[in-house]
C-alpha cells in the first residue's frame, strides 16, 4: 500500500492535463464522461444519499418498526439518548474496543512485518498465511473461536489448565472483563493481517542506504528501528491508524456474533445498540438517532483522515 | 550477540517467526481437525490434535440433512450479481473520474471516499424501509441492491487508483489512430485497466460473500438466506450445538477463499497495493 504515492494521484490537479489531450476533445466528449458516470450517481443516490437523509429524517420520529407508524417528536430522541446511561455506556464500550483492538493490532502486525520483511524459509508461503484470517468471513473467525473458548471442550481452556496458568476452566465470553478482552483480542487477530499488509509494503521502499549509514554511525539494531525504520513507517502508520479507527468503530459482525453485547451491556457498543433498538426493542426513531449519532463521531476521524490523504 | 554463530541465529530466527506463524494459523487447523474427527473424539480431555480416525460424515450430513446447499447458492448468486453489477457501473465511473473533466467531478471523487467509510449501520435502518415499502424484503435482489452501498464506493476508489495509473497517451494516440472515445475506452483502456478490474472484482466478491449485517435484516427466509446469516442460525437455532457440523460448514465457506489465494494471489496484493481494503 504505497499511500504516498496513491494520495498524490488523488490530489486535484493530477488529471486535469491528462482529461484534455491536446483541448481538442470539446464538450461532445464531456458528455461521454457524464453519460459514464451516471450510472454511478443514479446508484449513489439510491443506496446511500437517501438512506443518508432518510435516516436524519426517521431520527426525528418516534416509530414502531412491525408497522411502520409513527409521529413527530423531534429532537426528543436526541434528549432521551444523551440522559440515558445506555448510551454513554455503548459509546464508553465502542471506545474501549476500539482503542483495546486497534493497539494490539498495530503491535502485532508491526511485529509479524517487521518478521516479514527479514530473509527466513519459505517467506512466501508464511505471507500468505498471515492474510488468511483478514479475508476469512467473520462469521468462520467466530464460530471457530467460540469453538476455541468453548469452556467445556475448547481449547484454549485445555492449553491455559494443561499448561498450568488456570485451575479451572474460565468463561471466555459470558463474564467481565474476558468478555471483553476475548472480543479485542479475536480483533486483534482478525483484522492485524492489515497491518502487516501496508507496513511491509512500506518497509520494501526503504532505501538500504538509509541502515547501512546508520550502521556506519555505530547504531545497533535497536537504535537502527528507532532512528531509522519507526520515521520513514510514520506516515503509512498515521493512515493505518485512521482508516482502522473508523473500521474498528463501526464493527458490527463480530462482537454481535462473539458476545451479542452481552453479558447484559458490557460489550454493548453503539452499532449493536442501533440494531437493537431498530429491532428487538422495536424503537426505529431511536435505532436512526443513535446512528445519527454515531455517524458525527466517525465523521471526526474521516474529517481528519481526509485531510491527511489531501497532504 | 556477536559470540552466537551466524548459522545458529538464523535458526534460532527462523524457529521463532514460524512458531508465530503457526500460532496465527492454529486456529484455522483446529476448525479442519474438528470437521474431521468423530463426533466421539470431540468430547476426549484432554482433546488429541490429530484425529485418531477421520471421517467425512459431517460433511455428508451438513449437504444432505441442511439447507447448506440452499445458502451457497443464495451466496454464489450474491456475490456474482453484486460483482456484476458493481464492477459495470464502477469501471464507467472510475474512468470518467480520471479522464474527464466536468463542474462537480471533484465534489463526487471526495464523496466516493467519504461512503467508502460510512458505517452500514446507519443505512440500514433506511433500506429496510425502502426495501419493505417496495415489496422487496426476501428476495436477493435487494440484498444486491444493499450491498452495492458498500461495495460501489469501494470498487470506485480501488480501480480510480488503478486506472489513474494507466498512461494518458495511449488513449490519446488510438484517438490520433482515428478512434472514438468510446472506441478508444473499449479497444485501450479496459485492456490495460483488466489486471485492476480483477483485483477489484476479486475483492467485491469476498466483501459480497462475507457480508452479515445487510442478510440479518433485509432476509427473514430460508429459501433465500445466504451462507453468513444460514450457517449462524444452524448455530442459534439447534437445540445442542453440532461443533463438527459447524466447523464443517466453516471450511466449506472458506474453501472459495483457498482458491483464490492459491491461483489468484496476486490480484489480491496488488488490491491492497492500490490502496486500503476494507475491513
Amino acid at each position: 500500500m504505497t499511500q504516498g504515492y496513491r494520495n498524490r494521484s488523488m490530489t486535484p490537479g493530477t488529471n486535469t492535463q491528462s482529461a484534455r489531450p491536446g483541448r481538442t476533445l470539446a464538450a461532445r466528449d464531456n458528455l461521454l464522461g457524464l453519460a459514464f458516470i451516471a450510472p454511478t450517481i443514479l446508484v449513489f443516490c439510491a443506496v446511500i444519499v437517501y438512506p443518508l437523509v432518510s435516516a436524519i429524517y426517521l431520527s426525528l420520529f418516534s416509530i414502531y418498526t412491525p408497522t411502520m407508524e409513527g409521529e413527530w417528536v423531534g429532537l426528543a430522541n436526541f434528549q432521551e439518548l444523551l440522559a440515558k446511561g445506555e448510551f454513554w455506556r455503548s459509546l464508553a464500550n465502542t471506545l474501549l474496543w476500539t482503542v483495546g483492538t486497534l493497539t494490539l493490532q498495530l503491535l502485532f502486525g508491526m511485529l509479524v512485518a517487521l518478521m516479514l520483511h527479514q530473509n527466513m524459509l519459505f517467506r512466501s508461503l508464511a505471507r500468505s498465511l498471515v492474510l488468511f484470517p483478514y479475508f476469512l468471513s467473520t462469521v468462520v473467525a467466530v464460530l471457530v473461536w467460540r469453538w476455541l473458548f468453548n469452556d467445556l471442550y475448547g481449547i484454549v481452556n485445555h492449553m491455559l489448565m494443561w499448561s498450568g496458568f488456570i485451575d479451572m476452566p474460565v468463561d471466555w465470553l459470558g463474564r467481565m472483563p474476558n468478555a471483553m478482552l476475548s472480543l479485542i483480542f479475536v480483533g486483534a487477530w482478525k483484522y492485524f493481517p492489515f497491518v502487516v499488509i501496508a507496513v511491509l509494503a512500506r518497509l520494501q521502499t526503504i532505501p538500504d542506504e538509509l541502515y547501512e549509514a546508520a550502521t556506519i554511525d555505530g547504531a545497533g539494531s535497536i537504535a537502527r528501528f528507532f532512528d531509522v525504520t519507526l520515521p520513514q513507517l510514520k506516515s503509512v502508520l498515521v493512515v493505518i491508524v485512521l482508516l482502522r479507527a473508523i473500521w474498528d468503530f463501526k464493527e458490527f459482525d463480530l462482537i454481535y456474533l462473539m458476545t451479542g453485547g452481552g453479558p447484559v451491556i458490557a460489550t454493548q457498543t453503539l452499532p449493536l445498540m442501533v440494531y437493537k433498538e431498530a429491532f428487538a426493542l422495536n424503537r426505529m426513531g431511536v435505532a436512526s438517532a443513535t446512528a445519527v449519532l454515531m455517524m458525527l463521531i466517525t465523521l471526526t476521524f474521516m474529517i481528519i483522515y481526509l485531510r491527511k490523504a489531501r497532504d | 550477540m556477536h559470540y552466537i554463530p551466524r548459522w545458529l541465529r538464523r535458526g534460532l530466527f527462523n524457529l521463532f517467526a514460524w512458531t508465530v506463524i503457526l500460532l496465527i494459523v492454529l486456529p484455522l487447523v483446529w476448525m479442519i481437525t474438528t470437521s474431521i474427527k468423530p463426533q466421539s473424539e470431540l468430547f476426549l480431555i484432554p482433546p488429541a490434535f490429530f484425529p485418531e480416525e477421520v471421517t467425512f460424515e459431517h460433511y455428508r450430513r451438513l449437504l444432505t440433512e441442511t439447507p447448506f446447499l440452499t445458502y451457497l447458492r443464495n451466496s454464489v448468486i450474491l456475490a456474482g450479481g453484486t460483482t456484476v453489477l458493481v464492477i459495470v457501473v464502477a469501471t464507467l465511473g472510475a474512468h470518467s473520474l480520471v479522464r474527464f473533466s466536468y463542474p462537480g467531478r471533484e465534489t463526487i471523487a471526495g464523496a466516493v471516499l467519504f461512503t467508502y467509510l460510512l458505517p452500514s449501520v446507519v443505512l440500514v435502518i433506511p433500506l429496510y424501509f425502502l426495501m419493505a415499502a417496495l415489496g422487496l424484503v426476501n428476495s436477493l435482489f435487494s440484498l444486491v441492491i444493499a450491498y452495492t452501498s458498500f461495495a460501489l464506493p469501494f470498487a470506485l476508489w480501488l480501480l480510480r487508483s488503478f486506472m489513474s495509473a494507466i498512461p494518458p497517451d495511449l488513449e490519446a494516440a488510438a484517438m490520433v489512430d482515428g478512434a472514438s472515445r468510446f472506441r478508444a475506452f473499449i479497444d485501450v483502456i479496459l485492456p490495460q485497466a483488466a489486471p485492476g478490474i480483477i483485483s477489484t472484482a476479486l475483492f467485491t466478491a469476498i466483501l459480497a460473500w462475507n457480508e452479515y449485517l445487510f442478510a440479518l435484516v433485509l432476509i427473514n427466509s430460508d429459501a433465500s438466506r445466504p451462507l453468513t446469516t444460514g450457517v449462524m442460525n444452524m448455530l442459534v437455532t439447534s437445540f445442542n450445538i453440532e461443533w463438527s457440523l459447524l466447523m464443517a460448514a466453516s471450511v466449506m465457506m472458506s474453501v472459495p477463499l483457498l482458491v483464490v489465494f492459491v491461483f489468484l494471489q496476486k490480484y489480491l496484493t496488488r488490491g491492497f497495493g492500490a490502496g486500503a481494503v476494507k475491513g
